[in-house]
């Protein structure tokens, strides 16, 4: 990834001000889902800002990636609600048929697995957000299949 | 510039008007410890908290932070109350477990009472040598020095002052000042063979045509001509023999 003009585009939506960072930083984000290291750099270089204080926003903001992440993100809510109501068998069962640890990405680049500690929504428990789709109340098994569903589509 | 009067342990002393505590304290010689406060960094303090004083105004006490507390009219510093003690020691105390291998953070510790901590850090899981995390190198590197080499990265208890991605920084000029100005000792910074390591970076020294003496890192002096215009050959000799 060394060419720049991917990430000019999305530079140039924004006005030349310290304020864009975080939303150009958010962009880069969805567009390849992780804030690449080249990208930081363009973004120093054009809004003249230290690449320290954009990386430093990096590692700062859950929502932002500094390595890659899948095209998918599986969310497991293992706040105190959903561990009781089996958020622990969810994760495990993820982790052995996706062969990826959780916060890892799977090597075909398709999911990563994160662990979130309660959205605020323990009537569901046990819930897993998938690409920002709620899934309550849900086993093991039917995650799996929405899951391979996900990774059809 | 606005003089105000404020009272510090009973006494009353000239201040100027949005001061710090601490400064004021300091000038008229009373202790109080600090660490992460430099009166030369503008943006420094309010992060490490061993320098709690007792705020009395208008009737209120508050526990303040006296590095970023400015003095105003009507102001009573309490700096030496068994509460003021209490919580120092708590703070020293909760510094002390968590880089057990700074002397500077012992020493005071030392001097409040605390020679041990009744909390440990968990076997392995933190690397945080003696770093207190309180942004005074990253805020030198930024308001004093202005490379913006070092910023704060992470957050929470892994919150520490890194270049990006950890690698060699190539805007860094090994001035040192971070080092320096670190309360803790936290950041390594080798010489050898003219040769200074620090960052992860090996910076050539300028040596002294008189002494032979390598004083300053030839990146600092490049920074230096082409910020200030300032003559290179002033830099032949060390401030010494200039
Ligand atoms: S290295 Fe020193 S100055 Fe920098 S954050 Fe850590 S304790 Fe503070
Ligand atoms: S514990 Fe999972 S939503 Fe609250
Ligand atoms: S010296 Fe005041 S908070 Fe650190």
């Amino acid at each position: 990834m060394t060419d720049v003009t991917q990430f000019d585009s999305i530079i140039d939506r924004y006005e030349r001000s310290e304020e864009s960072l975080l939303a150009i930083l958010q962009d880069f984000q969805r567009e390849f889902h992780y804030v690449p290291e080249e990208g930081i750099r363009r973004l120093s270089e054009v809004m003249e800002v230290p690449e320290s204080k954009i990386y430093a926003m990096g590692t700062f903001y859950k929502a932002l990636s500094l390595t890659p992440r899948g095209r998918h993100t599986i969310k497991v809510c293992t706040g105190t609600a959903c561990h009781l109501k089996g958020a622990p068998q969810i994760l495990e069962t993820l982790e052995r048929e996706l062969e990826v640890k959780r916060n890892g990405t799977t090597t075909d680049g398709e999911f990563t697995l994160e662990c979130v500690n309660c959205v605020g929504a323990c009537a569901m428990a046990p819930l897993t957000v998938i690409d920002e789709e709620y899934h309550g109340q849900t086993r093991s098994s039917k995650i799996m299949d929405i899951v391979k569903k996900r990774a059809e589509s | 510039m606005e003089k105000i009067s404020v009272k510090i342990d009973g006494r009353t002393f000239e201040a100027a008007k949005d001061q710090c505590i601490l400064e004021v304290a300091h000038e008229n010689g009373i202790y109080i410890p600090s660490l992460c406060y430099n009166s030369e960094v503008a943006s420094s303090g309010g992060s490490c908290r061993v320098c709690l004083v007792e705020a009395h105004q208008g009737g209120r006490m508050r526990l303040v932070t006296s590095c970023n507390y400015p003095v105003r009219k009507g102001l009573e510093v309490k700096t030496d109350t068994p509460l003021v003690h209490r919580i120092r020691r708590g703070v020293l105390e909760l510094l002390m477990a968590r880089v057990p291998d700074s002397e500077a953070i012992r020493e005071m510790a030392a001097a409040e009472g605390p020679t041990d901590v009744r909390f440990r850090l968990d076997e392995g899981e933190y690397d945080r040598y003696k770093c207190i995390a309180c942004a005074l190198c990253t805020n030198v590197c930024a308001d004093v020095v202005g490379v913006f080499a070092i910023g704060m990265v992470n957050r929470g208890a892994d919150k520490k002052p890194d270049t990006p991605y950890g690698k060699p920084s190539d805007v860094c000029i090994g001035c040192g000042a971070c080092a320096y100005a670190c309360p803790t000792g936290a950041i390594t910074m080798k010489e050898k063979d003219g040769v200074r390591r620090i960052w992860g970076r090996d910076f050539d020294m300028v040596t002294c045509s008189v002494c032979g003496t390598p004083y300053i890192p030839q990146a600092q002096v490049d920074w230096i001509v082409r910020t200030t215009g300032k003559d290179r050959s002033f830099f032949d000799k060390c401030p010494d023999h200039r």
